[in-house]
């Protein structure tokens, strides 16, 4: 298997800081959302929608890198990156990055971080949004929702990580396997 | 006090809090953070912000709790003050921790492989390039008619290529100034781990878990 490399970790921190701005651009529209859906009662429905653009950095850098911990990592660094700009979540940012970023590695680790498909993005987009779900039932009170509304934050939720951790991460990927600079991908 | 020590307790107490349910002990963590945040004297602006964003999202969690859900009163007084210890201790962290010094601290203190210090410190030092570039890409697709959103592969991809050529380029120059990976180092800035740190995180660690403790009985 392979291990982490100086080059490795420098990528993978220029793509947690590159996803880290883009994470941060888009606060003002989550808060925006949320704003206009708050007179509904259905504010957590923001979240929802774009937590599949937060949870990107983590099938990116797995994607791409193909070591061991590069999800956790690229996640990590991308909170990380958010907080010093001055996201204002501080130590909560952290600790939403290693679960959203551990969730997509639990996709990586079950294909033991050999198989790179359509397959593995549909696994990791599950994981993602069932780890990153169970943690908000305890931080964000989500378990006192009733539960039909519940399940139309899961199945949001889903969606909204299947298409930017899955669909649009897969797009990423197909255009660079085709510029050949994925040394150890396989077409 | 020690950063490594600082964000470990920033951490730990950020993760009991979301879990346990004593709004007590959410409102005296509140307060201690603004305190420290006082005296260590960051700006009215940002205590306004650090307060007006989260009493927003706070209020429509509440509101959309109790209007969707069955929550109790004590719950939602427990969920709204959360949201404020979160991003009040984020706050003081923030504020009051330089990220230089917390990588060095990670790497003298907390035993994190300097391959992992310097590799985070390089690319963190292109944060502005990282800016231009985006800011390029997007004008170079402009130029062409195209326009890149935050959904664009393209946008991505160009980055993403501009990411590895620089990280070839930063490791290779690394390596030609004398960069071995895992081999010794000496430091020419030490940061000092000594007792009194020890005792503040102990003794702050153990103040939370009484209130945790006195709070839920």
């Amino acid at each position: 298997m392979k291990r982490w490399h100086i080059r490795d970790i420098i990528l993978v921190t220029i793509l947690a800081i590159f996803m880290g701005v883009i994470f941060w651009v888009i606060g003002p529209l989550y808060t925006v959302l949320a704003a206009a859906l708050a007179p509904f009662g259905l504010s957590p429905l923001a979240n929802e929608l774009l937590l599949g653009i937060w949870v990107m950095a983590g099938p990116l850098a797995g994607f791409i890198i193909r070591i061991p911990g590069a999800a956790t990592l690229g996640e990590l660094l991308g909170a990380v990156v958010e907080m010093f700009l001055g996201g204002i979540w501080g130590a909560s940012t952290l600790i939403s990055g290693v679960v959203q970023g551990f969730g997509s590695e639990l996709g990586f680790i079950f294909t033991g971080y050999k198989r790179y498909t359509w397959s593995t993005l549909v696994l990791t987009a599950l994981t993602t949004t069932i780890v990153t779900f169970t943690w908000d039932l305890f931080r964000s009170g989500y378990a006192a929702y009733h539960v039909p509304f519940l399940l139309l934050l899961f199945a949001v939720r889903f969606a909204s990580v299947f298409v930017f951790g899955g669909v649009l991460t897969k797009l990423i990927n197909n255009l660079l396997v085709r510029a050949h600079v994925l040394p150890n991908a396989t077409h | 006090m020690n950063p490594s020590l600082k964000l470990a307790l920033t951490v730990f107490i950020a993760l009991e809090v979301s879990f346990a349910q004593v709004w007590t002990v959410n409102v005296a963590l509140i307060v201690v953070s603004l305190i420290l945040m006082l005296i260590n004297h960051v700006s009215f602006k940002r205590l306004l912000y650090l307060t007006l964003v989260p009493l927003f999202f706070s209020s429509t969690l509440v509101w959309s709790l109790s209007l969707r859900g069955s929550a109790s009163p004590h719950f939602l007084l427990v969920i709204f003050t959360r949201l404020f210890v979160y991003v009040y201790m984020g706050g003081l962290f923030t504020q009051t921790t330089d990220p230089l010094m917390l990588t060095r601290s990670l790497e003298q203190n907390a035993k994190l492989p300097a391959k992992f210090a310097y590799g985070f410190l390089a690319a963190f030092n292109l944060m502005p390039k990282i800016k231009a570039e985006v800011a390029t890409i997007k004008a170079a697709a402009m130029m062409r008619g195209q326009i890149l959103h935050f959904w664009s592969p393209q946008l991505y991809f160009k980055v993403i290529l501009a990411a590895m050529n620089w990280s070839d380029q930063l490791a290779a120059a690394m390596t030609s100034h004398g960069f071995v990976e895992g081999a010794p180092r000496t430091h020419a800035l030490t940061i000092p781990l000594v007792a009194r740190d020890w005792w503040f995180f102990g003794g702050a660690l153990l103040l939370v878990q009484v209130g945790l403790f006195s709070g839920l009985r």
